[in-house]
Parts: C-alpha cells; structure tokens; sequence
C-alpha cells in the first residue's frame, strides 16, 4: 500500500509527471522554433546547449532573475492568478492523457469533458488576465481572445468528442486504447474531425493564422503584455506545456494513443506521433497570414463548424 | 464628431511604425471614421545643415536624409547643383546613374514586400523576401562599394565605372532576381490569407488618388499613370524604353503587385541600360564656386516623386536647399485610405505607401526661451514667411 | 496555401545566414572600408581636411611636418578624401570590423618617421 501510493508520487513527479512534462514542453519549443526557422530558411536556436537545445529553458530562467513588475492600473489579484493558471491548467489536463502507458496517470470515465472544460478555463484566463492588466493592448488582446473562443468552441467540442462514439466510452485512455486494439485510428475513421481538431487546436494556441490576440503588429503582444519576469517565464511555461498537451490529444484521440509495437515501449511510440503532430503544427503555422477576428468568426461558422458537424452526423450513421 | 467615437492613438510609439509619428483615430466601433495625423516627431534640421557645409559636402548629407532611398536624393540633389553650373555630365555616368537607381528600386520594393508580409503576419514570407533582397544589396556593394550609402553620384558624374566582371555578376544575380520575385508574385496571388487581408482594404480611388496628389507605387496601384521616369525624364531615362507598371486595384494588394511588377521591370531597365552604355568618361571636373541661380530637380525615387530645390549665392555653399520626399506627398492620400476602414488594417494600409517619416518631417518650431517646441499652422508658417523677407 | 511546397521545399536546404563571429565573409572588390594615409606621399595640403562632410579629418601642423589624425568615430567612409587626395596617399582598406568601446581606440595618428 505505502509503496504503491510511494510510486504514485513518483509517477506524479517524475515520470511522467511535472518533471517529464516540463523538459518535453522545453524540448518540444525547441523542436518548433528550429522547424519554424529551417522552413524560413534560418539558424534558429543555435548556440545554447547542442544545436541551442538549452535555449528554451535559459530563456525561462533569463526571465525569472528579470524584475517583476505590477503595473498600477492592474487587478492584483488576477495579475498573479492568470499565469499560475495559465501553467497549471495545461499541466493537470496533460495527466489525464496516456502518455507513458495505456492507462493515463489518472483516468476516470467522463476526464474528456474535464479536458474540455480546462480548455474553455485557459481561454477564460486569458481574457481575464489581460483585460485586467489596465493596458489597452493587452484589453484588446484579451476580448480578442474570447471573441475568437465563441469561433472554435463549438467545433472543437464536437471533434473532441467525436472519438468517444464508436469506443462508446468518455475516458481517453479507453478511447485511445480502443483505437489501438481494433487497429482504427480516429485519423482514418474520421479525417474531417481531425482536420477541424487541427485548425482549432492553432486557434486555441494562438498560433498563426489564428494569432489575433497577441498580433504583435497591430497591438504589440496583446494580452501577456504587462507581464514580466517571473509572470511572464510562467505564461511562456504554459504555452510550452499546451503545445504539448496539443499534439498529447492529438495523439491520444485521433492516433491510437501509446501503444506497444513490437518491443518498442508504447513511450517511445508516443513520442514518434507527438512530435510528428508538433511538426504539422509548426508547418502550418509558417504557411498562412494572420487573419482579422471578423473573418475567423465567420470563417469558423460558415465552414469549420458544419464541417464538424457533417462529421459528426457521419459518425452517428455508422456507429 | 458626435459624442459616440472614440480616440485611439497610434503612435509616436507602436509596433506598426518603425518611425515615430502620431497618428490619431476616431472609431467607432471597430471602424476608422476620422484620422488625424500629427507629422514632426523626428524632425532632424537637415535642410539647415545643408546650408553650413559646402556643395560636396551636402552631398553626403543628402544621402543620409533616408536609408533606403539614398541614391535617389544624391541624384536628385547632383542633378540640381549641376543645373546650378550648367553643366552636362558625361553620358556613360548618366547610365550609371540610371543602373543604381533602378538596383535601389529592387531592394527598397523587396523591403517594402517584407514588411508588409510582417504586418500582417506572414513572417515566413518575410524572411523568404528578405533573404533575396541580400542578392541585390550584394550588386550594390560590388558596384558602388557599400550596401547602404553608395555614394556612387557626384557632382558631375559617378565616381566609380562598372567594369565586365561587375557587369558579368550583376546579370548573374538580377537572374536570381528574376525568377525569385516572378515566384513570389505568382505565389501571393494565390494565396488566400493573403488576399483575405489586402484585397478591398485602404481603397484609394483613382480620382481621390489624383485630388490629394498621391506619387509612386501609391498613385500607380490606384491607376494614376504619374512617373517622373516618362513625365520628365532625367539621366538616361528618355534612351531607354519602358513600361510604366499600372494597377487598377485601388487596394493593398494593388500595392503589392505593383511593386512586385516594377521589380520585373527595373530589372529589365537595367538589362537594357548595360546593353545600351556607351564608353567614354564618367565625371566633368567642375569647381566648388556656384554662379547665384536657383534650381528645381525632380527623380522618382523608389517611393514616389521626389524633389529638391537649390538656391545658390555664389559661396561654395548653398543658400537654401529644401526636400519634399514622396510620403510627405502621399499623406493626405493616407488619411484617405484609412477612413472607412477596420482598426486591425491600420498597420497594413499604414504600410502601403512605404511610409519613411524620418525623411519626410521638416518644420518643428522650437523656442529656446519657453523651453516648448510646437507644430504651426500654414497660415503661422505664412505670416512668419512674409515677416522674415520684408526683413531682409 | 500556395506557401506549402516552397516551405516542404526551404526544410532541407542549409539556412542563408552566416554565423558571423565565426565565419567572415570577404566584402567585394572595391568595398570602402577604414581609410588608411600613406605618410611618404602625403604633401600636408589639407584637402582631405577640407572635404571631410564630418570632420573626421584633422591636421596638426603644415605642409610637410603635418601630423594628420582620422577620429573613426566620426568617419562615415564616403571615400571623398581618398578621391580628392592630390598624390592618392589615402587608401580605402576593405576593413570593416572597426567597432570599439573605447573611444581613444578610435582614434588613428599618422605620423612622420
């Protein structure tokens, strides 16, 4: 019993708990911005660590020793609040996905509905961490934000639980688990949902085309302007841990998950589709200009969602 | 204005402009109804300058008046000393004059395709436009022996000749150019987040584009067919034959295409210049006293028309010199553009008349004694006008 | 889309930049670096002095005894000086890595021997 709960902790904090998350959300920034630059032609990171490997994680302790600074017109309490959310949120949802094994670290029947609801929370932060910062910028950033959550809610919602139907079970890991044994990757079975999961998972992770509410040409870095130092490394932390949890549920819905081939560790099978997922995100974040909220807005509700619903009716035929 | 607009400023700081101006907009609701446009933040007393150094040394000031177009002020400002003297240069040095004219054009419009690519978010493109723009900065360097200030122009000729080894290279890379920059063109036009963000945005009509005297790329994208090149050509321009690129979009992308397009074409007006350049000298020796004249000197530098005027008292230095540059030209055209339109576009149609405010800001009006510097009026510029020549 | 082979295209090839401290690209022929003065033929006449835009130029002393002394800080390298010089004593270098903290450094003495 003790050593049971003994290696839970452990599991929970090293692998493949915080520790784990956290150097794969460093390695997997760094595996994003040197794709990024190699397609534009670039160096990227270079010369921290073995070809700028350790640039992330300088990155974030450079700004930890930087001053923190709380700007006088802000909500205080909600200053401090959003970047230890923006952290944990990601963090704790990542713990309900199979990572290392076919079972997540925590799974329960219903942790898809609690993934979606720390999604829709993280996009709530965020509004609220900048339209309480007292800067017009990040104000605009932050309404930005939520603006563009009613564009990909509702689609991103019916392709997350798209998977659930035909493994008739709303646990991840049973429904990755289910996709690995019947050899029916969600890919195959349902190619629109899994393009419309892709398009909102850039959307969610404010990425280009999709980077409205931080344009850094139109209102500088939108809503994470005031934050500094400390803040700020935590916010950056958290977008590092998302784009992990991204390409996580990419994997676990639409990819079979973790699973054993062969004498591979289902581990290393995991991480072969994760970053095959970070690397099509990267792709395409390179490809497009940034669109204008208006054009998102009904761009998202004249094609994305009907497609998530043809989709969904699709499914609902078969199974 | 009625009571429901509201102010919002741009400017002198914000990441859409690389130089400080103001620029203030009414809204309402996402939309641009007034704007308002406060020029003068970095005003730096060249034309001042100008008066206290000597013909050759103004020289290398008018270069450093801009960045990007330096070739075109220093042709602009020789061509009015030599009109002072009377003078002729030699033909071979006109053509030269004409080569790294049109070398200039490529990279200012390749620039300017870059950052217009930047503000609206498409940083891939940037980075691919910019990385080609090194092949041309790299023609310069070997033909004028520096990448930014040529200083190639004097005052009766070129300094320096192109031999066949230059010429050799330069054909070499204009071919990159080429193909490079034809890629690019067919590319935006199909991309559609590209479109989506410059088609139908800062529409500029045509007879609003000739109303408020738009020039350059600006006038030509709203289809103004107005360049100084035909109009009233100088160096070598009238020898060789040209197009002159005319879009009838009247919109962003217009903008874009039209630059793009005239990338092709000075490629082809340099092509053609190093076919038709005649041997012989490259400079006239002149002296450093100028006979008292006045001159007016036009060029169509790579963001529109610009123009000097010389004043000479018979010193080795100019008694007046005064620049109006191109974005001053297209200001009003400017505040034009951007009513009517959605905040988010601003940076873009701010962007497409290749704004250089540093060129552009002349009158600050600065007294020592209140320790207060402020903007005038015309009607205050008029009178202190009027005042100063009665006084003298 | 119309990006995406020129992207798929771009991920293989070696990126453009040089890693510049380590490796030095040479400039083109021709290219105005730091002016140098050739003391044996300098005559001290002064023009380079004269025709300076910045007054970078500056001489101590007249005709043949003249110390001349080049402030690098100020130098915009136009290469007026070498052209105008009676007897081309200057020469442009292609030397361009002439940056420096310490502003007595910038400073460039050229003295009879």
């Amino acid at each position: 019993m003790v050593s049971e709960a003994l290696n839970f902790v452990l599991q929970l904090l090293i692998f493949p708990g915080f520790l784990f998350i956290i150097c794969l959300a460093f390695f997997s920034e760094w595996v994003l911005r040197k794709f990024v630059a190699r397609i534009q032609n670039r160096m990227g990171p270079t010369y921290t660590g073995y070809g700028g490997v350790l640039q992330p994680f300088a990155d974030f302790i450079k700004l930890l020793g930087k001053e923190d600074i709380i700007p006088a017109f802000a909500e205080k309490s909600f200053f401090t609040l959003t970047p230890l959310l923006c952290l944990a949120l990601p963090l704790t949802a990542i713990f309900v996905l199979p990572i290392a094994d076919h079972q997540a670290l925590i799974s329960f029947e219903g942790d898809l509905i609690f993934l979606a609801f720390t999604f829709t929370m993280l996009t709530i932060m965020v509004f609220l961490g900048g339209f309480l910062s007292g800067s017009i910028f990040s104000m605009v950033g932050g309404v930005r934000a939520a603006t563009q959550l009613l564009g990909y809610e509702i689609p991103f919602l019916l392709v997350l639980f798209g998977p659930a139907i035909p493994a008739s079970s709303l646990s991840i890991s049973k429904i990755s688990m289910w996709q690995a044994q019947n050899n029916a990757w969600g890919l195959w079975t349902q190619p629109i949902g899994f393009g419309v999961l892709v398009i909102c998972l850039l959307a969610e992770l404010e990425l280009l085309p999709f980077d409205i509410p931080e344009a850094e040409t139109e209102i500088v870095a939108g809503w994470n302007v005031e934050f500094t130092g400390r803040r700020l490394a935590l916010v950056r932390l958290g977008r590092d841990v998302e784009l992990v949890l991204a390409s996580a549920i990419l994997v676990d819905l639409y990819l079979g998950g973790p699973q054993q081939v062969w004498i591979i560790p289902p581990i290393v099978i995991f991480l072969v589709k994760m970053f095959a997922c970070l690397l099509l995100i990267g792709y395409l974040k390179t490809l497009f200009a940034r669109f204008r909220i208006d054009q998102v807005l009904s761009g998202m509700w004249k094609y994305v969602i009907p497609a998530a619903m043809i989709q969904f009716i699709i499914l609902k035929l078969i199974w | 204005m009625s009571g429901s607009t509201i102010k919002i400023i741009i400017g002198p700081q914000h990441p859409a402009l690389k130089e400080p101006e103001r620029f203030i907009l009414e809204t309402e609701g996402e939309y641009v109804v007034d704007v308002k446009v406060r020029i003068g933040y970095i005003h730096r007393g060249i034309e001042k300058a100008m008066e206290n150094r000597t013909y050759l040394q103004g020289l290398y000031l008018s270069e450093r008046v801009c960045g990007i177009c330096s070739d075109a002020h220093t042709t602009c400002y020789v061509q009015g000393v030599e009109e002072l003297l009377g003078i002729e240069p030699p033909p071979r040095s006109r053509f030269i004059r004409v080569i790294v004219a049109e070398l200039e054009r490529i990279h200012s419009h390749l620039l300017w395709l870059g950052i217009a690519a930047h503000e609206i978010g498409f940083d891939t493109l940037f980075m691919y436009v910019w990385r080609d723009r090194e092949v041309v900065m790299d023609l310069l360097e070997l033909v004028s022996g520096n990448r930014v200030n040529y200083a190639i122009n004097t005052i009766g000729g070129v300094r320096r000749d192109l031999n066949n080894g230059r010429i050799q290279k330069m054909l070499k890379g204009l071919k990159i150019l080429e193909d490079r920059t034809k890629e690019y063109l067919k590319m935006i036009g199909r991309e559609q987040t590209v479109l989506k963000r410059t088609v139908n945005i800062g529409n500029l009509s045509k007879s609003d584009a000739i109303k408020y005297g738009a020039v350059g790329p600006t006038a030509r994208a709203s289809g103004v067919k107005r360049d100084v090149r035909v109009d009233d050509p100088y160096a070598a321009y009238d020898e060789i034959s040209f197009n002159v690129i005319v879009e009838d979009g009247c919109d962003c992308l217009a903008r874009i295409m039209v630059r793009g397009r005239e990338v092709l074409e000075s490629i082809h007006i340099i092509r053609e210049a190093l076919k038709k350049m005649p041997d012989g000298e490259i400079r006239v020796r002149v002296k450093p006293r100028i006979p008292p004249a006045e001159a007016l000197s036009r060029v169509e530098a790579p963001r529109g028309e610009l123009l000097y005027y010389i004043k000479s008292n018979g010193t080795d230095k100019p008694e007046r010199c005064k620049i109006r540059t191109p974005t001053l030209a297209n200001i009003p055209s400017l505040c034009k553009m951007l009513v009517g339109g959605y905040i988010a576009d601003v940076p873009i149609v701010l962007a497409g008349i290749d704004p250089c405010f540093a060129c552009m800001d002349r009158v600050l009006i600065i007294d020592k004694e209140k320790r207060k510097a402020e903007v005038w009026t015309l009607d205050m510029l008029r009178r202190y006008g009027r005042e100063w020549y009665q006084k003298r | 889309m119309a990006f995406a082979r020129e992207a798929l295209r771009n991920i293989f090839k070696k990126p453009i930049t040089e890693k510049y401290p380590f490796e030095r690209r040479e400039p083109a022929e021709g290219f105005r670096g730091r002016p140098i003065w050739d003391m044996k033929k300098c005559i001290g006449c002064g023009t380079c002095v004269r025709v300076c835009p910045v007054k970078a130029v500056e001489m101590v002393g007249r005709g043949r005894e003249a110390i001349i002394k080049h402030h690098l800080e100020r130098c915009i390298y136009c290469g007026q000086c070498a052209e105008s010089c009676p007897t081309k004593a200057i020469t442009m270098t292609p030397e361009y890595e002439l940056s420096d903290t310490d502003k007595s450094r910038m400073l460039h003495v050229y003295e009879r021997k």
